[in-house]
């Protein structure tokens, strides 16, 4: 990972059409511009980890396992993780 | 009553006020706007976020609150304000919304939840989005069972 540092108002340059600008430094906080264009998508790396977890997730029934075996299976795990004094699962 | 057609629930009654409406869709599927909550004795606590557009859609959540009793909710004013809540303060979970995480099962890995964006609901619109937290900490891939502890040989 090439790491730079960078203070409010300087910018970076990726490839011949991709600018990033920070736009304010904050405590806990950077504020970030982007110039890129329309074809190249800029995504918070939230948004596409949660987009492709979703997929994951809609998948989760389609195994070719029998639906109720699946699900029969994750709430008898769920339900032998409580109990006890520890209650809900918790890490 | 209104029908609808699933590929796990088979034919499902239902009335417009119990469904749930994304108007942003959800990340991965923007054009899925329309849910029913489908919860089952059997498979308590499991809540199935059932497509009411694609009857083989269905996600598998589990209520957060199950998972890390004390989590809280920390998102953005945007997805309040799509929520149709207060922007200035995080809603009260179970009272004003309800925040359920959507589970991944797969047979690569472990089954895990996705408390780095859980969906939130409104009740009273019944209105959701999934919101990303903001400086949690959270996993969108939190194993739901701990591994069992490996002790190092004294």
């Amino acid at each position: 990972m090439l790491v730079i540092r960078r203070r409010a108002g300087q910018s970076i340059l990726i490839g011949d059409e991709i600018e990033i600008e920070v736009v304010e430094v904050g405590p806990t906080r950077v504020k970030l511009g982007i110039h890129a264009p329309r074809g190249v998508t800029v995504l918070r790396k939230e948004i596409v980890l949660t987009r492709e977890e979703n997929r994951l997730a809609a998948r989760s029934l389609s195994s070719g396992h029998d639906f109720a075996d699946t699900v029969a299976e994750i709430v008898t795990e769920i339900r032998n993780s409580k109990g006890g004094a520890g209650g809900p699962i918790s890490r | 009553m209104l029908e609808l057609t699933t590929k796990y629930f088979g034919t499902v009654t239902y009335q417009e006020e119990s469904v749930v409406l994304f108007p942003g869709g959800l990340p991965g599927f923007p054009d899925e706007k329309r849910f029913l909550l489908v919860e089952q004795a059997l498979n308590k606590p499991i809540v199935f976020l059932q497509s009411l557009a694609r009857f083989e859609l269905c996600f598998l959540t589990l209520p957060v609150r199950g998972l890390q009793p004390d989590y809280e909710l920390s998102i953005a004013a945007e997805d309040l304000r799509v929520l149709g809540l207060d922007e200035e303060r995080q809603p009260a979970i179970g009272t004003e919304v309800a925040c359920l995480a959507i589970l991944s099962l797969s047979e690569d890995r472990p089954p895990t939840a996705n408390l780095l964006s859980p969906v939130v609901i409104n009740w009273k619109t019944r209105t959701a989005v999934q919101a990303v937290q903001i400086d949690s900490g959270y996993s969108h891939q939190h194993p739901l069972f701990a591994e069992e502890a490996v002790e190092a040989c004294s």
